[in-house]
């Protein structure tokens, strides 16, 4: 029998209950079934009286009547064919006699023809029982112990159903479930045999038992189980989850998907299967895949003997996992799309398309509009190793060097963002990039030189080498005089470091965190970066040193804006890692009634996100509901939650964006100033029209923090897309604001942002489609939007250089085809919206309106790439990033094709 | 001895060998000889710690085949400059609005006075005609006409304000003056609100009332000159021809506009100008003893350094008993040379100072002449110069024109007979007194700004010639134009 869906079955049981008629059930009935006999065509007529036959003989006293009769019926029905949406003629006709067959089947002595009876009762139950009494499986559980497969899919399914509940009930009245523990043995191979692995493993997961999954799944469907069993992870609550992600791994390890494997092995933040995976893997171009996973994760491998063959390979290994290749790849594909030309902020400001008013060009420099142009070149020319303001080689050759020239443009702390934009514009090409930054840590202008350590910082962020001259260079100037080269310093490890769980900079750094000397601002940048190099690893060292600063500090420096870092740095400390933060939630009660609610929040928000728990968000949801006194600060981070937890997978996500519609209704305004901020993180560099119609009306705000959250929040969502309509959105903007220079900054830095990377990166935490969450990138973008919520005494104040945060997040949203030795090869692959087909039959399509490119080629956010070619076999499932293909051996050229 | 790798930039170089005996100092020596970075701008890593000069081998444990990282470069460290940037955070409050967005205020408009606000607009982008405003002392005002002080004291306050202000400025106090000097402009309709009037009748009266109170001029000693007729003062000496006797009689006049008639052979301003310049009128003959047809034929003999053009746009209509609007396109150009509207002396004074601009723009370009041949351009150049001058000089003594005299020697730049389009004020609609004008004003930065009552708006230089008429947008009304000088010689 083929499988059918659900609602088939659901439009059969409509079929057959007669209409609903109160008043005289059983005459309507009578009538109905008078009406339908008279239609019945002579064959079934003839059926009919046959079975009724059958249903006499069988309360026969004559054992040996019986039998044959019994034998008859079963013959019947499960020889019976019929079209999907009807309930098979001979069901349909025994139906009447359910009651009679049941009473008699009572009666009956307990022999072999019992338990032949009930088992065609129980499958009469499958479409007669009420709904609860579970019929069909108490009649199963007593009638013979036979094939079960035979009586049809639906039977199964429905036994199945019925199970489920069963077992339910037996666990609360702690009741053996054995006998039902055999049915499911039976069940489940039936179930995979048919195609229908999603059921059989709803099945397992409804008797708890996942584990029985494995010895039934084989090469030819292990693929669509662990599709299935990784995307429903996300919904299952803790610690379940781990446990079926595990029997995913398993699965994978099983048929030697290691890059599969791998990613799931991450997914689970597990190290010791990261380790076996890779020991697993024996091909040494499979590994140099699973390299480029790990790198892109972020992951920093030491590999040993046991995990690479010889020292030659393991250097080779060892440098993929530093992720070094990721600029060069870059450059590759920017060189490919050619756009290596540097832009100016100025192409990216495009004012002659701005109708309206305008400024007619300044006729003096202004400072903060220099200091956007740092932030947009930097931004717009990241990672290109060449723009115009900064490293271009000087133009008039008597002015001296023209780059000097443009740092000195900047004022103040502003010429601390304008080195430091250096960094951002040479990022993650280390061994040119200190070249280039070195003359500017000779500078005797202390905001150049705390400028110049955070491009160290900078373009070291997300890859690794081996002679680690970012702490090399940072390492001294931590502990200077000068609070503003030390929090340079600080912020370049953070940067540098993040992920990476250093132990150098943990004991550089505590120090300076309990050291109630220093000003808040250099011991919360410290905690900063102590959360980044830590994130998520639920360190107690750090903990305990940031709860203590916390505690020691008193109400007046509790209060700073920058205070909150020293929060956020403890909270990143526990980020995803759920109730691993419990003891930490405790302590943070004891703080300060100042910063204590904040923290708690804060502490929660990190803990919990991206798990999609429900109630997390419900809890957030009723912190923001309440109505303050003035003074508290936590709701605004408890919205943000929201955003945090809620952006796990797209249902959650959807919800979220629906309650934070509620929240800019009903909120107060220190809610609503945080919406856009949660708004931007839900849909980072993916430009949903909803939202960002959301966004653009509420840029115009007449609360100015709100405007200017959506502003910075429009080029959140427009991150790296180059999204025409948001940049026609913006420049209308800067226009609209031209008198008002806080918001023609946040203006200038959402355009800055929505044409990143000249449109080549995204900022999205998820990758690998969208599996994989990077705690890093999340990390930077907690960073960033907390900052974002004191706009005024941050951003627009002395410290916007926490924009740089975002580094963290910056990703090239690419797809790079290599070679068997790991050169580029330009290979067709068709590229289009990702369509789900978990638990789909056959070989589903997997994209939709897809166009066909030659590689590297772009991926926006929800896109997914396939090889057009069968010339060429991928290494990992999900092209993203690098991928390396090898040869298909059975690759035939088609002459007709060439 | 071990041997090691050492990176830098983008270069490895292998096989570079380490005496330990010796202080580190020397193996940064040794890379100086490689790299060229000298030892003290060198930055030696090695696994995330730095090499110190006089740091110990031994306790870096290096290992033979290590590779270490060399940073530095021998690029000269930036250095501030020495006069940093001037920024708009640091001016004082009220200079921080006009400096920012590098134009000045709008104007509100008070009820049908747009015609001020364009008039005001286009004047107020005149720099010297502010500067001398801002010297206008009440003390002077105590003469004759009261009422024409109080309006130059309300213009010199109102672009005071103007060039301060980040908002809006509303003109109230000016147009009260204005009202009460020239009653005019306080017409109202039936229902009592005041009505449009002619932009061009405003211009004039402002301009008049400005020349009559301007009086100083600082680079000027002579106090017949006042600023007013400096600045705009068109010299016309014209010819008056009877056609029946043949007689002859010559004048000259000073104005402040130069007409361009628009009539059906009209395209383009130049020639809408050159019709202007000649005229007839009956005039008694003294000969005849009757009015008969003269024909006046008139040159330009002074140019000012502030050309002001209008396009009589506005006749009488008998039938509607309004003034009728020409809407034909009459083109104008950004740059306009009326060297054809000259009188030949003029002409030939124009000489000199055209020559000597041509060589600075070419100069500008990059087209540079042989040495020699520079030197002696220069030579004739001078000799010219000297000799336009001498006979200037006996020229103006013949035709006893004093007001020009003492110009040929002043030490000011020299106009030359070119001019730029600075200022524009453009009229939409179909009468004079109805419809809106709008001033377009380049600003010194080069853009183009569109003062729509209290609106600035940015335009694109293209644009603004695009308001030549021959249709309902706006269409060129009055156009400044501002003298390309070239520099004594």
């Amino acid at each position: 029998m083929a499988p059918e869906n659900s609602k088939d079955s659901h439009a059969m049981d409509q079929d057959v209950q007669p209409p609903p008629s109160k008043l005289l059930p059983k005459e309507a009935k009578k009538k109905k079934e008078e009406k339908k006999d008279e239609d019945l065509s002579e064959e079934d007529l003839a059926l009919k009286q046959q079975l009724e036959l059958y249903v006499e003989r069988v309360q026969d006293g004559d054992p040996a009547i019986q039998k044959m009769a019994l034998e008859a019926m079963r013959q019947e029905i499960r020889t019976a064919t019929s079209s999907m949406t009807s309930v098979p003629k001979p069901l349909k006709f025994l139906r009447p006699h359910y009651g009679t067959l049941k009473s008699y089947y009572e009666k009956m002595v307990d022999s072999e023809l019992k338990r032949y009876l009930a088992d065609v009762i129980s499958v009469l139950a499958l479409t007669m029982s009420e709904d609860g009494d579970r019929e069909s499986l108490r009649f199963r559980l007593q009638g013979s112990i036979g094939d079960i497969g035979s009586w049809g899919h639906e039977y199964v399914r429905n036994l199945a159903g019925e199970i489920g509940n069963e077992f339910q009930q037996r666990q609360t009245d702690e009741q053996p479930v054995d006998d039902l523990m055999d049915l499911v043995k039976q069940i489940v191979p039936f179930h995979v045999k048919h195609n229908a692995e999603p059921e059989a493993v709803d099945l397992l997961m409804e008797v708890e038992n996942l584990e029985l999954l494995t010895q039934h799944i084989d090469k030819g469907n292990y693929k669509r189980t662990c599709s299935y069993l990784t995307s429903f992870a996300s919904y299952v609550p803790e610690p379940d989850d781990t446990l079926v992600l595990d029997i995913a791994y398993q699965l994978y390890c099983k048929f030697e998907k290691y890059p599969d494997a791998l990613r799931v092995a991450l997914r689970m933040d597990n190290t010791q299967y990261v380790k076996s995976t890779f020991a697993a893997c024996k091909d040494l171009l499979e590994k140099q895949q699973l390299c480029y996973i790990l790198a892109r994760q972020g992951v920093l491998l030491e590999l040993d003997e046991e995990l690479a063959d010889n020292d030659e390979q393991r250097e080779l290994l060892q440098e993929l996992i530093s992720n070094s290749k990721l600029s060069e790849g870059y450059l590759t594909l920017a060189r490919d799309l050619d756009v290596m030309e540097p832009k100016t902020p100025d192409d990216i400001y495009k004012a002659h398309l701005v109708d309206g008013r305008a400024s007619a060009g300044a006729s003096v420099d202004s400072a903060r509009q220099n200091l956007a142009a740092t932030f947009v070149n930097a931004f717009v020319n990241a990672g290109f190793v060449q723009d115009k303001l900064m490293t271009a080689p000087s133009m008039e050759s008597s002015t001296g060097s023209s780059s000097g020239s443009w740092l000195f443009k900047n004022k103040e702390h502003g010429k601390a963002s304008a080195a430091a934009s250096l960094g951002l514009i040479v990022l993650w090409d280390v061994d040119g990039g200190l070249a280039l930054v070195d003359k500017y840590l000779y500078s005797n202008d202390n905001h150049v030189v705390a400028g110049a350590l955070l491009a160290v910082g900078i373009m070291n962020c997300g890859v690794h080498n081996e002679c680690d001259p970012a702490y090399a260079l940072l390492f001294e100037s931590v502990n200077k005089e000068d609070p503003t080269i030390r929090i340079g310093a600080i912020m370049g490890l953070g940067l540098a470091y993040a992920g990476s769980q250093k132990e150098e900079v943990l004991d550089l750094l505590t120090p300076i965190v309990q050291d109630s000397k220093v000003g808040i601002e250099v011991a919360g940048f410290a905690a900063m970066a102590l959360g980044l190099v830590y994130v998520g690893s639920c360190n107690e060292d750090v903990a305990q040193s940031i709860v203590l600063a916390l505690m020691n500090r008193s109400e007046a420096e509790l209060g700073e804006p920058l205070a909150r870092f020293l929060c956020l740095g403890l909270s990143l400390l526990y980020l995803g890692k759920q109730d691993a933060v419990d003891a930490t939630m405790e302590v943070a009660k004891t703080f300060h009634e100042k910063i204590s609610k904040y923290c708690q929040v804060t502490l929660d928000s990190c803990a919990y996100a991206g798990t999609g728990n429900v109630l997390k968000v419900q809890a957030l949801l009723s912190l923001c509901a309440d109505h303050l006194e003035k003074g508290d600060s936590h709701q605004a981070p408890a919205v943000l939650g929201i955003a945090l937890v809620a952006m796990a997978e797209e249902l959650g996500l959807d919800m979220a964006i629906r309650s934070l519609e509620h929240l800019l209704q009903y909120g107060e305004q220190n809610i609503r100033r945080a919406v856009p901020l949660a708004l931007g993180i839900l849909s980072v560099s993916n430009p949903k029209i909803s939202v960002m119609d959301t966004l653009s009306r509420l840029s115009h705000d007449t609360d100015s923090e709100v405007a200017m959250a959506a502003t910075v929040s429009l080029g959140l969502i427009g991150a790296g897309t180059n999204n025409a309509r948001i940049a026609g959105m913006l420049r209308n903007l800067s226009s609209y604001y031209y008198k008002d220079p806080s918001l023609l900054f946040c203006v200038r830095i959402a355009q800055g942002l929505v044409h990143m990377g000249k449109g080549l990166m995204t900022l999205n935490p998820y990758h690998s489609d969208r599996f994989l969450l990077s705690n890093v990138a999340l990390a930077g973008l907690m960073s960033f939007l907390h900052g974002s919520l004191d706009m005024k005494s941050i951003i627009l104040g002395k410290y916007h250089y926490v924009l740089y945060f975002l580094v963290l997040a910056m990703q090239p949203r690419m797809l790079i085809t290599l070679d068997e030795n790991l050169k580029p090869l330009s290979v067709p692959v068709r590229v289009g919206q990702a369509v789900d087909v978990v638990g789909q039959a056959g070989r589903p399509k997997t994209i939709t309106g897809f166009q066909t490119h030659t590689t590297p080629v772009l991926l926006a956010t929800g896109d997914r790439a396939e090889l057009a070619t069968e010339k060429y076999i991928p290494l990992s499932s999900v092209l993203e990033g690098f991928v390396i293909l090898k040869l298909n051996p059975d690759y035939q050229q088609d002459h007709l094709s060439s | 001895m071990p041997t090691v790798s050492v990176k830098w930039q983008k270069q490895v170089f292998n096989g570079v060998e380490i005496d330990t005996e010796q202080p580190p100092y020397v193996f940064k020596c040794q890379l100086y000889d490689l790299t060229g970075v000298p030892p003290e701008r060198q930055k030696i890593m090695v696994k995330g710690g730095l090499l110190k000069d006089d740091g110990d081998w031994e306790s870096l444990g290096i290992k033979e085949g290590q590779r270490l990282m060399l940073m530095g470069t021998a690029e000269e460290i930036p250095k501030a400059p020495e006069k940093g940037p001037v920024f708009v955070e640091d001016l004082p409050e009220d200079e921080q609005g006009t400096a920012a967005l590098g134009h000045t205020a709008g104007l509100v408009n008070l009820g049908n006075t747009c015609y001020m606000n364009s008039t005001l607009q286009c004047l107020h982008s005149v720099p010297e005609l502010r500067l001398a405003l801002k010297e206008y002392s009440a003390a002077v005002g105590t003469g004759i006409d009261p009422s024409s002080h109080s309006l130059t004291a309300a213009t010199r306050d109102l672009f005071g304000e103007l060039d301060r202000s980040l908002r809006p400025v509303a003109p109230v106090r000016f147009l009260t003056v204005l009202r009460s000097k020239y009653p005019q402009f306080a017409q109202q309709t039936n229902q009592g609100l005041y009505m449009q009037q002619d932009a061009e009748e405003c211009w004039t009266q402002l301009v008049y009332v400005l020349s009559q109170r301007l009086q100083s001029v600082p680079w000027d000693e002579q106090p017949t000159n006042t600023v007013v007729k400096h600045l705009f003062g068109i010299e016309f000496k014209s010819i008056i021809k009877c056609e029946e006797s043949g007689e002859e009689s010559s004048e000259s006049e000073t104005v402040y506009t130069l007409k361009c008639h628009i009539s059906s052979e009209v395209n383009h301003l130049h020639e809408g100008l050159k019709h202007g310049l000649k005229s007839e009128l009956e005039k008694t003959s003294p000969i005849l003893g009757r009015s008969t047809l003269h024909i006046k034929e008139s040159w330009i003999n002074k140019l000012p350094p502030y050309l002001t053009v209008q396009f009589v746009r506005f006749f009488w209509k008998r039938e509607s008993n309004q003034k009728a609007k020409i809407l034909r396109k009459v083109n104008y150009p950004l740059v306009l040379d009326v060297l054809d509207f000259c009188t030949e002396e003029l002409k030939e004074k124009l000489k000199g100072p055209r020559k000597v601009y041509r060589e600075i723009e070419d100069a500008k370009v990059g087209i540079k002449k042989k040495e020699k041949e520079g030197a002696e351009g220069v030579k004739a150049l001078q000799n010219l110069g000297t000799s336009t001058s001498d006979e200037n000089v006996e020229m103006v003594d013949a035709e006893q024109a004093p007001s020009s005299s003492e110009k040929v020697n002043a030490p000011e730049p020299e106009v030359t007979g070119i001019y730029d389009l600075v200022a524009v004020l453009t009229h939409k609609g179909r009468s004079a007194d109805s419809g809106h004008y709008v001033a377009w004003v380049k600003q010194d930065s080069g853009k183009w700004i569109e003062f729509d009552d209290e609106q600035p708006i940015l335009q694109r230089e293209e644009d603004i010639t695009k308001l030549s008429g021959g249709g309902d947008w706006h269409m060129a009304y009055i156009c400044l134009y501002k003298a390309r000088v070239a520099p004594p010689y």
